[in-house]
């Protein structure tokens, strides 16, 4: 009998989390991708640009996390460790460019928990939604992640 | 040339992006990601518990392989053209993999001087397996300015 994920979680919203964007963190990141980008790693071009300053790369939002937050308390509610996490699918929705400076709030839901058995057994896929809106209440972007737990 | 700009009239349907390789993956790289994303699950990390986990060894993070993909992007629409990206991961990328990635413009539409182009994308490892698969949303300029 296959382990159950707690469905229970599904609609649960999780404690918001503000992030201010920091001009290191866009370059460290463009870095370890690999991307040499001057738009992603040099002020003065990002200055000579339309947008003004550097501005980070599409996925940069994943790096959003709430400091505080510890999700191993979260994984064992859900009826699983980290150990058998694997990344399923992922989404990116940008309503404009990010920069340093950005100051944005994060609000994740999770949105859907089902499980599915495919080729290599009995898998729970985990839907987890994040809207990033900055100071005026604007949308600045969105992402939907899949986490797949190998049960 | 790389970084050049790509307007949104030069774009026919059936286009192929440059593809862009990435790679040998080496653990270094997936440390630096470890840092940079704030993902430090073990599993990119250490050989012992990757073994434990019922893996061969560590592997990738997703999300690199998505950052290579967006890059392929990116070098050819512009870094702040994307609009939506949204992926698959298909299969492990694991050390020593190189990664291609590719696209392909899938259509386009014009609404109120906003020029979009909708895009397949997908990455795959030297045995040409696909390790990622996606759409991409990309917004370009157009020569009318």
């Amino acid at each position: 009998m296959p382990i159950q994920l707690n469905k229970a979680l599904i609609g649960r919203e999780l404690q918001p989390f503000v992030v201010t964007i920091e001009r290191g963190k866009i370059k460290e990141f463009a870095r370890a991708i690999g991307d040499a980008n001057p738009l992603y790693l040099d002020d003065r071009a990002g200055q000579a640009s339309e947008w003004g300053d550097i501005v980070a790369p599409p996925t940069f939002m994943t790096t959003f996390r709430d400091a505080a937050g510890d999700n191993t308390d979260f994984l064992r509610e859900l009826g699983t460790d980290i150990s058998r996490l694997l990344h399923g699918e992922q989404e990116f929705e940008l309503h404009r460019p990010l920069r340093p400076g950005d100051t944005l709030l994060c609000r994740s839901r999770i949105v859907d928990i089902y499980e599915k058995t495919g080729r290599s057994g009995p898998m729970g896929f985990v839907v987890r939604e994040t809207v990033a809106t900055d100071k005026t209440g604007e949308i600045a972007g969105a992402m939907r992640h899949i986490t797949v737990v190998r049960l | 040339m790389k970084y050049s700009r790509t307007y949104a009239e030069d774009v026919k349907v059936g286009d192929e992006l440059p593809p862009l390789v990435k790679g040998p993956i080496q653990q270094i790289q997936l440390t630096r990601y470890a840092g940079a994303s704030g993902d430090f699950n073990p599993i990119h990390q250490d050989h012992e518990f990757a073994k434990a986990a019922g893996m061969d060894d560590v592997f990738a993070h997703g999300m690199l392989s998505m950052g290579f993909v967006a890059q392929c992007v990116t070098d050819w629409a512009g870094p702040a053209a994307v609009r939506k990206l949204g992926v698959r991961f298909a299969a492990i990328v694991r050390l020593k993999d190189t990664v291609t990635c590719r696209g392909r413009v899938l259509g386009k539409s014009s609404k109120d001087d906003v020029h979009l182009v909708e895009l397949e994308i997908w990455a795959e490892n030297q045995r040409g397996e696909k390790v990622v698969t996606g759409k991409a949303t990309v917004a370009l300029p157009s020569r009318d300015g």
